[in-house]
């Protein structure tokens, strides 16, 4: 058992892997002619726009995990064309990844101006992009850049040390404009501001209102597991209940294809019941985490990108606040 | 004149006598196995066993709280389990000697970098029963202030304790013990070492069940999860544990009888 995991992690071990598989592309690189340009192209995103609806595009990521092969575009952003200009949700995991979208929105909407950065929250995929826009029109609740603040500098290396030279030359850079309105407008558009959490301490949601498009950030999730990392399972449940009572066209989760049905929102939230109700059962039978990890995924989740991967982290986040909520008091004497 | 020639003789025998106990090459290619097996494996034959089972994750998510489990029931008289984390500046996590429990033990500890984990299963013929996993890491976890410091009354919550204590089988309970600590490892600026150090389990007859030496690497408030032998009636086990300022910690368990199962 113990050697037969030795060799499956050998193939299985994160490093090693993106290692290897780095190694094979620089491989591939050299033996073709164009060896002198063969690394920017290997580290170029291919950013692509989906019009979802009326002037509307998302840049939708992979269902994967951050990994070298996908660069850390696993993430979707989007923008929106409006009257004078352009507004634009989350800027993706890197400098190399925001300078790409922003030659995207050029070829796309050329000439036109970008009015505002939205942040949805402060996890690293949706905001270390921000350094290729203009810091003074980057916006977000009082709460994320606070979030972004502390926490942002640990994500950053955290990233590089993921993604290595994908992440070259980017640094953290907090929204400047707080938000607490419920509406603004912006180039002749109005947009619905809604201040939610539980996915992180802060989840902000737009709505366009002219098209109907919800951006819901990372409190939805479509074919692609959610992450808990700084999760509040209840919270999260109650922000999905107002999501589903938002008027809507359509919502764009954070991760996966765009939703007109709710699905994501229906998704997100019987996975996170299984995820708790699993977990609960786990620490009330006084099982160690690593025996937690190994309890199979539902058969309804199986087909969720990297459910596997997000199940084991999720063991590490939610455990400890449930063996505190689980387990009685000992009367100790000292 | 011959004297220190005896001298140097015997020191080549004493020399040779250490070489001889072969190593075998490590699974891991850990850097430090070698040392590893000198400081913390002394004695008897080594040997890689797959009657060991360690689980580790993949990828430390929390680099101050990586969960490992060892079962070693497979193996017959275990005297003790100890685990390192090769390439943490304080290597050796713990050590478990299981007098009447099984040879199982599930605890988190803190890793400052990727790391091999090592794990020895001693028994009582001296042969040290090895295994292990690679846990990938960002750094830090050994070297950064305990969370309790965030908040200026930590001292007031030292040694709550919160436990789960169930029966698995006729004959095991299953403990699962999560103690306030800080285990401040003396290698954050400014915070002196300061762990619990020591976990023993009696039964209520005073009898020692299984005894547990922590070291520095055990995460912030040690979660440990153990397997003590009980009779099928109801049972009190009593657990005591002291920390390196002298504090002493004891708290009853009760195990359910069988009649549950």
């Amino acid at each position: 058992m113990s050697q037969l995991s030795v060799s499956l992690r050998k193939s299985a071990a994160p490093f090693s892997q993106s290692r290897r598989r780095a190694l094979q592309w620089m491989v591939a690189g050299c033996g073709c002619a164009a060896c002198g340009s063969i690394n920017a192209r290997l580290l170029d995103f291919d950013l692509s726009a989906v019009e979802i609806a009326s002037k509307t595009w998302a840049v939708l990521g992979r269902t994967d995990y951050f990994d070298m092969s996908n660069g850390g575009n696993i993430v979707n952003v989007a923008f929106i064309e409006v009257p004078d200009g352009v507004v634009v949700i989350d800027t993706g995991p890197s400098k190399r990844y925001g300078d790409a979208l922003l030659a995207l929105i050029e070829k796309t909407l050329p000439g036109k101006r970008i009015l505002r950065v939205y942040n949805t929250h402060h996890h690293p995929d949706h905001f270390l992009g921000n350094q290729s826009f203009d810091a003074n029109i980057i916006a977000a609740p009082a709460q994320v850049i606070e979030n972004i603040s502390i926490e942002g500098d640990g994500f950053t290396d955290n990233m590089y040390r993921l993604l290595g030279d994908w992440m070259r030359g980017t640094l953290p850079v907090a929204p400047t404009v707080a938000l607490d309105a419920e509406q603004e407008s912006i180039g002749g558009r109005s947009f619905s501001l809604f201040y939610l959490s539980g996915h992180t301490s802060s989840d902000f949601v737009v709505r366009d209102d002219e098209t109907g498009v919800v951006f819901a950030g990372d409190l939805a999730f479509l074919y692609r597991a959610p992450t808990t990392p700084h999760a509040n399972i209840h919270a999260w449940k109650e922000s999905l209940d107002k999501l589903a009572g938002i008027d809507k066209d359509l919502l764009l989760p954070g991760h996966g294809p765009s939703d007109a049905k709710d699905e994501s929102l229906a998704q997100t939230r019987d996975y996170l019941d299984w995820l708790h109700g699993t977990l609960s059962d786990a620490v009330s039978r006084g099982l160690t985490m690593n025996e937690a990890m190994i309890i199979p995924i539902s058969s309804e989740f199986e087909g969720l990108g990297v459910v596997r991967t997000e199940y084991e982290r999720s063991v590490v986040h939610l455990y400890p606040a449930l063996e505190d909520a689980l387990y009685p008091v000992i009367e100790v004497t000292q | 004149m011959l004297r220190p020639l005896t001298f140097l003789a015997s020191l080549c025998l004493i020399a040779t006598s250490a070489v001889a106990r072969e190593l075998p090459e490590d699974p891991f290619e850990s850097v430090m196995w070698q040392s590893m097996a000198d400081r913390f494996m002394p004695g008897g034959d080594i040997v890689f066993d797959n009657k060991v089972i360690v689980m580790a994750p993949l990828s430390a998510e929390n680099q101050f709280h990586v969960p490992i489990t060892v079962d070693a029931t497979a193996l017959d008289n275990v005297e003790e389990i100890i685990a390192v984390a090769d390439l943490n500046p304080i290597p050796l996590v713990l050590s478990i000697r299981p007098q009447a429990a099984l040879s199982y033990v599930g605890f988190r500890l803190k890793l400052q970098q990727t790391s091999p984990i090592h794990v020895g299963v001693r028994t009582s013929d001296g042969v040290w029963h090895v295994a292990g996993a690679i846990v990938d890491a960002a750094g830090g976890g050994c070297t950064a202030p305990a969370a309790a410091h965030g908040n200026s009354n930590w001292m007031q919550t030292l040694g709550q304790t919160r436990a789960y204590a169930g029966r698995e089988t006729l004959s095991n309970a299953r403990l699962t013990l999560r103690m306030r600590h800080p285990m401040d490892t003396g290698l954050a600026a400014g915070i002196p070492v300061f762990y619990m150090n020591e976990l023993v389990i009696r039964d209520d007859a005073g009898q020692v069940l299984a005894e547990v030496d922590m070291y520095e690497p055990v995460s912030e408030n040690p979660t440990l999860t153990l397997k003590p032998l009980v009779g099928s009636d109801e049972s009190v086990l009593r657990v005591s544990t002291r920390d390196t300022e002298g504090n002493v910690f004891e708290f009853p368990l009760t195990v359910p009888s069988s009649a549950g199962l």
